[in-house]
């Protein structure tokens, strides 16, 4: 781990765009917060700010296309991009990309998104609206697992550059840092422990978590809840850690003549929340209690099982869901139900 | 996977969410997602609202005009198309005259196309035969409304609902068909506003709350006369507001002076402690909303079900301030424009009256051309005379009467007796399989025009991406058939020229313009010099015709009751997956899943009698038609009622419905007919419609 201290951020913007295609959290409108490509003409300011959506439509991509069959060949369509950078990911998110990196280790197609992609991570020094990121370990500092390289803004105008590996390392090569006493990275901590404590009273959520995994919530409270999931898939689409997806063929009607019809295998985004998600062909359906449903959402989130399995809970704190959820049963609405009324 | 994000409005119900498009470097739409800042739906979406990337990228989408011949579409020229359109449109009516020709527009297209629509049918055709799916959803509430209040919208905002101390939630699923207002409905609930359901079945929302009046199909008008009863007897009633703001409630109190909770019991199915209840609870709210929907205006008793629920909403004072109100929850997302626009027969932009000679003569110095004079059929007028022959030409767009009109085997044959019909759409639907030629149409992310949600705000919709194809909007392909046929009076550069001339004679939309309506996140009308930022809530001091009106009614029964041939009533119903005929909706792999291609919702109960198991093949037939599909058990349906989505073109259940009409308004009577209800063989899958006629077509 290097730690520099750097005055104006555009030099890194700058040097990073001679690598790589750069993507940054922008104010889109009307403080509608979304990923956008920069240039080297014109670099945005960072800012501290939950894009509505997560990266991981950067890796794992909202709909793609597997393969291409023409009744002879399977073709792959594996991606090929650039090397990018994700200049400035707040930590929940990285958190939820280093989960993801685990469930999808052997897909191909991920992967070749992933690989080619610096991590520069920005640390939270004030809550945000709806984030409860210390409760769940995924924040509000940035995880040195987490990002290739970790931004902290100081006073003045200045900030704290953290690289945590070689990939790091490798992208400032070039780039003119003074090398950071270490004393900075004290005062980092102590301004992340004071955000830390700048957070709202958690309570309720990890008495939530305690009582979801004793198992002494009833089915009843479970059907109660589900009868406001719309089954609209909001929380799963904006969710981070949310991986599950479904697949079709398409068939292409060739416009060129020597071109043969062919077949595409898409896959995209899927919701557990939907009734039509387990169901199986003869109409069997393991889940099709929508208490059954919302239960198993959930127990994803914050069950041990899962826990043991990805070493974290599967839920990074961002509090996404509960801002778009329509029935009003996003994290924040069920852990409070679950302490008061399961 | 970055996009650039595009701030438009939702295309698919009356609420109008904000949604940002997210378009990539290729310019296709990659995603959505929801509009944080948005006054409505505030970083929300439904399922369908999710999926419009499917509904709008669909492989499926028309890209070319289209010519039939015989049984075959042949791609042809944009200049074809008009030319040939016009040709048969002129000799048409050079024969058979303007009464002989018409335009069906769209609730789902702009008000920008929907103000071109009623203009070249006025102005350019010559004929008031204009109109649109309004009829068959909300013009009850247009009639109705107009008269008790002098205004058919919805009285109050969305945002109202987080003021009110009680939700009286009449024939309405907001839920399934307004899933952002439902999910403030259940918020605003969970806060510990009351909450009162009136519907035959057990919707989502009378699942959350004890008082739930599970009234028969049919007996809203007796169970709200008796609800003014008791308010009456009791002298809940508001005194002042009564005295002070209404005429003929003398009237009333006389007219439901026997009408007892107790003497409705038997028709309405509901006790009358509960109606007590109901009635003390609504009288006594500070302050109360009435939500209502197709549980109310689909009924031959449309218009009487809108006005006593006017009635009861008088009686209280719940009209006219903050909370309060008689709201229409309105369908698609711009019926509410469609109707302000005047894709009505008898009324111009703005509600002006076709019949008035005044209006007539405004119009016509605006238009710089005489408009036609006699009065214009409705949509099941127009299929009615097309049966018979007197109405041999129509354009249509945006709609699908084949799969949402009742009785689709006579609408099928009206449309195939037509000597032109022209459908604009975005795929092929099963009216558009009828149409002599078929124009793409753009989709509402390919253009640039407003809706006008149902709270009556009229936002802007922003074009994203380029047309598909030869696409264009209505507006525009109307306007070249009007140069065509050798009339300039379409001849705008751009939408916004086409709302600045609307809002001129449109005295609600006066003082509106694209950028304030941009800038203030929509406008709800009446937007004058008065009120430069729009009206949030109507009646405060006064109503359009002064005092309000109380109007006495009575209950109509259906139609069609049950007897020994047909032993079960049958109503429609809708899912909060699809949208109206499943076009769009039906794309999405994801709600695609979610419903079997049809569906009979059955009580166990009727079910294991009829010896029908779940997801068992059964067929359902009418005194009209026949379907099958599968059988689906639920307790939401009372026993001897079953319910039938209208989505879906293989089972539609438009083969059965009724044509029975409510008289003011020739509302059809979709939510209520008698049908026998029979299981099939196991194993084999219900036959579609179209193989059922295919079949018939063999015999």
């Amino acid at each position: 781990m290097d730690v520099y201290q750097l005055d104006d951020l555009t030099k890194l913007q700058q040097h990073l765009l001679t690598q790589f295609h750069l993507y940054q959290v922008i104010n889109n409108d009307d403080e509608q917060y979304a990923w956008q490509q920069q240039t080297k003409e014109g670099n945005d300011p960072l800012i501290a700010k939950l894009p509505q959506s997560s990266a991981k439509d950067f890796f794992f991509a909202e709909h793609e296309t597997l393969l291409i069959f023409n009744g002879e060949y399977f073709q792959e369509t594996l991606p090929t991009p650039k090397p990018f950078v994700l200049f400035g990911v707040l930590s929940c998110d990285l958190t939820a990309i280093s989960y993801q990196d685990q469930f999808f280790k052997d897909d191909p197609y991920y992967q070749a998104r992933r690989q080619q992609c610096l991590l520069v991570g920005l640390d939270c020094i004030h809550p945000c609206q709806q984030g409860f990121c210390p409760t769940v370990d995924a924040g509000p500092g940035v995880r040195e697992h987490s990002a290739d390289i970790i931004l902290h803004p100081l006073d003045n105008q200045q900030w704290l550059v953290i690289t945590t590996n070689d990939k790091g390392n490798e992208a400032i090569k070039g780039l003119a840092l003074t090398t950071s006493h270490w004393h900075l990275l004290t005062q980092r901590d102590l301004v992340l422990h004071r955000c830390e404590q700048d957070f709202p009273d958690n309570t309720y959520l990890t008495r939530a978590i305690d009582k979801l995994n004793t198992g002494d919530i009833k089915d009843t409270f479970w059907q109660q809840l589900a009868v406001q999931c719309l089954g609209c898939s909001g929380c799963t689409t904006l969710c981070p850690t949310c991986s599950c997806y479904g697949t079709r063929s398409i068939p292409v009607e060739s416009i060129q003549e020597e071109e043969k019809k062919h077949i595409q295998q898409e896959r995209f985004w899927d919701s557990c929340l939907y009734e039509g998600f387990q169901r199986e062909a003869s109409f069997h359906n393991p889940s099709s209690d929508a208490g059954k449903r919302v239960q198993r959402f959930w127990q994803h989130k914050f069950g041990n099982e899962f826990f043991t399995e990805f070493n974290r809970h599967g839920c990074v704190g961002c509090g996404r869901c509960e801002q778009t959820c329509p029935g009003v049963i996003g994290v924040h609405s069920v852990m409070k139900r679950i302490n008061s009324d399961a | 996977m970055c996009a650039d994000l595009i701030r438009t409005i939702c295309p698919f119900c009356g609420v109008g969410c904000g949604i940002y498009l997210k378009v990539n470097k290729q310019g296709q739409l990659q995603g959505v997602e929801p509009d944080k800042g948005h006054p409505i739906s505030q970083g929300k979406l439904c399922d369908k609202g999710w999926s419009t990337p499917y509904a709008i990228n669909s492989d499926k989408r028309l890209t070319q005009p289209l010519k039939r011949i015989n049984k075959n579409f042949y791609p042809i020229s944009w200049q074809e198309a008009l030319t040939t359109i016009t040709v048969e449109l002129n000799a048409i009516i050079d024969e058979s005259g303007s009464q002989a020709v018409g335009v069906i527009s769209s609730a789902r297209a702009s008000n920008e196309d929907n103000y071109a629509a009623q203009k070249f049918a006025r102005a350019v055709l010559k004929t008031n035969n204009i109109d649109h799916c309004a009829r068959i959803c909300h013009s009850p509430t247009v009639a109705g409304l107009k008269q008790s209040l002098g205004s058919g919208a919805m009285t109050n905002s969305a945002k109202d609902i987080f003021v009110t101390d009680l939700m009286l939630v009449f024939g309405a699923d907001p839920t399934e068909n307004h899933s952002i207002l439902g999910g403030h409905i259940m918020q605003a609930h969970a806060q510990g506003t009351e909450l009162i359901v009136v519907d035959p079945r057990v919707t989502r929302l009378a699942k959350l709350t004890p008082m739930h009046l599970q009234l028969k199909l049919g007996s809203n008008i007796a169970l709200i006369n008796a609800l003014l009863h008791v308010i009456i007897k009791e002298q809940w009633f508001d005194q002042h507001f009564v005295e002070s703001r209404c005429r003929g409630f003398e009237q009333l109190a006389q007219h439901v002076k026997n009408i007892t909770p107790e003497s409705v019991e038997s028709t309405t199915g509901v006790s009358a402690e509960l109606i007590r209840a109901t009635a003390k609870a609504y009288s006594h709210a500070k302050r109360a909303m009435i939500f209502y929907g197709m549980g109310i205006t689909q009924y031959v008793s449309g218009t009487n079900n809108v006005i006593s629920l006017a009635n009861l909403a008088l009686s209280c004072g719940h009209i006219g301030k903050p909370g309060t109100g008689v709201n229409p929850l309105r369908g698609q997302n711009n019926v509410q424009g469609a109707c302000d626009m005047g894709c009505l027969p008898n009324v111009y932009p703005g509600y002006q009256a076709v019949a008035e000679i005044e209006s007539q003569e405004k119009f016509s110095k605006a238009w710089g051309t005489k408009v036609a004079q006699q009065p214009g059929l409705t949509s099941l007028g127009m299929t009615k005379a097309a049966q018979s022959g007197d109405f041999r030409a129509l354009l249509l767009f945006g709609e699908d009467p084949v799969v949402t009109d009742p009785d689709q085997n006579h609408v099928q044959s009206s449309l195939k007796n037509l000597d032109l019909l022209v459908v604009a759409e975005l795929t092929m639907t099963e009216t558009a399989k009828l149409a002599d030629i078929i124009l793409p149409a753009a989709s509402f992310a390919e253009k640039d025009g407003t809706f006008t949600n149902c709270e009556r705000r009229v936002q802007k919709v922003n074009q994203a991406l380029a047309p598909l194809g030869e696409a264009k909007s209505d507006w525009q392909w109307l306007q070249a058939l009007a140069k065509q046929m050798g009339s300039p009076l379409l001849n705008w550069k751009s939408s916004e020229e086409v709302f600045n001339e609307m809002a001129s004679l449109t005295p609600a939309y006066q003082a509106m313009t694209y950028p304030k309506i941009y800038d203030n996140s929509g406008l709800q009308w009446p937007c004058t010099e008065d009120t430069p930022y729009g009206t949030a809530i109507l009646h405060q001091q006064n109503f359009p015709i002064g005092k309000a009106r109380f109007i006495c009614v009575n209950q109509v029964d259906i139609d069609e009751p049950i007897d020994e041939n047909y032993p079960l009533l049958l109503t429609t119903n809708r899912l909060h997956f699809h949208y109206g005929c499943g076009s769009m909706t039906r794309n999405s792999p994801l709600l695609e899943r979610e419903t079997p291609p049809g569906v009979l919702f059955i009580n166990p109960t009727d079910a294991t009698a009829l010896n029908i198991t779940h997801q068992a093949p059964v067929s359902i037939k009418s005194r009209r038609g026949y379907v099958e599909t599968r059988a689906m058990f639920s307790d939401d349906v009372p026993v001897g009622l079953v319910a039938m989505p209208y989505h879906f073109k293989e089972a539609p259940s438009n083969q059965l419905t009724n044509t029975a009409q409510d008289p003011v308004t020739k509302m059809p009577e979709l939510k209520a007919c008698a049908v026998a209800v029979t299981p099939l063989s196991k194993g084999v899958p219900p036959k579609t419609i179209q193989e059922l006629q295919q079949l018939q077509e063999g015999q």
